[in-house]
């Protein structure tokens, strides 16, 4: 079976370049990241319906300018970019919809979680995703990114566009505001 | 502090968070989702051209480059040999008919009047008159 498969992303890079094997070749690309982006797109728009929608979208936009990704970033790295400013336009949009500020993020992900039918965690796990969401937007995106996928800084660097010290500068202002959070909320 | 230290602050500075609230966010999914996402994404990519990436360029892509560069120049160097011809040409042109129109007196009030020729086009001409009499005149003595 595929998934057994051991994934070689440069063997992959290759094959995406071929007509005969680049949907194959994408196939296996969608099997190895789906799960890495579900989760940082579903911490960014936290409800599982929304989740999966900016997940197919994000597969699909990556699928239809496939032919313009040459190879000089690594692919997931591209696949986080794309996802990311999904994630971003999607909650955007909604906001929109629901008639809210685009700086009101806290509500409206709040909201979105007390919601959420695939959301099990307890009174301490939904104030802690209160505080993430009270944060400012790219404070968010880093902490997720650090916090909860480990990403390194440099990987962070390239997806982002922001150098590595203003981000570990973001970190670690986001860490303190959750801490302040929590404390003043508990 | 010592670096070390600043690293092992930078390091743990997310303990408390990570201590208490672990990585666990308490979002699921339905069962066997991913495999089932993975299944209808693939079955629902549409056909899209790929460009191979070792296609060997053909004699024309090569030379193009080469061949715009070329005219480009060409274009420039036709601009400027035109232009040069045209301003010379006119220069002279202008210096004649302004000699000959202030060579005539009757014509000189006219063309005073009207604003066609300024004091300094007749003070130019008077200038360059004068020079070349004293030319006249030094070759004389000289022979």
């Amino acid at each position: 079976m595929a998934s057994h498969e051991k994934y070689d992303e440069a063997a992959i890079v290759e094959q995406l370049h071929d007509q005969r094997t680049c949907k194959a070749a994408f196939g296996k690309v969608i099997e190895h990241y789906s799960s890495q982006l579900y989760w940082q797109i579903r911490r960014m728009v936290i409800d599982h319906d929304d989740a999966n929608d900016v997940l197919q979208n994000t597969f699909m936009k990556a699928w239809t300018n496939i032919d313009n990704f040459r190879g000089d970033a690594k692919l997931s790295t591209w696949l986080y970019k794309i996802a990311i400013n999904e994630s971003i336009t999607f909650v955007n949009k909604k906001k929109v919809m629901n008639q809210l500020s685009l700086d009101d993020d806290e509500s409206f992900l709040v909201n979105q979680l007390e919601s959420d039918v695939w959301f099990d965690g307890d009174q301490a796990q939904i104030n802690l995703q209160k505080a993430i969401a009270s944060l400012p937007e790219k404070q968010r995106l880093v902490f997720n990114l650090r916090y909860y996928d480990e990403m390194k800084y440099d990987q962070m660097s390239e997806i982002l566009g922001t150098s590595e010290g203003a981000l570990k500068a973001s970190y670690h202002h986001a860490v303190k505001k959750i801490e302040q959070f929590l404390g003043e909320t508990e | 502090m010592t670096f070390t230290s600043q690293i092992g602050v930078m390091k743990h500075e997310d303990s408390t968070i990570l201590n208490k609230y672990g990585k666990n966010p308490g979002f699921k999914v339905p069962e066997n989702y991913f495999a089932d996402f993975n299944q209808r994404m693939t079955e629902m990519l549409p056909d899209v051209e790929i460009t191979p990436v070792d296609a060997k360029p053909t004699m024309w892509q090569r030379l193009k480059p080469l061949v715009y560069m070329a005219a480009m120049f060409a274009g420039v160097w036709c601009m400027m040999s035109v232009f040069s011809h045209f301003s010379t040409s006119s220069n002279l042109q202008s210096v004649r008919a302004v000699a000959e129109q202030l060579h005539d007196d009757n014509n000189l009030d006219e063309l005073i009047m009207s604003g066609m020729v300024s004091d300094y086009d007749i003070l130019s001409y008077e200038d360059s008159v004068m020079m070349s009499n004293e030319e006249n005149i030094s070759d004389e003595i000289e022979k």
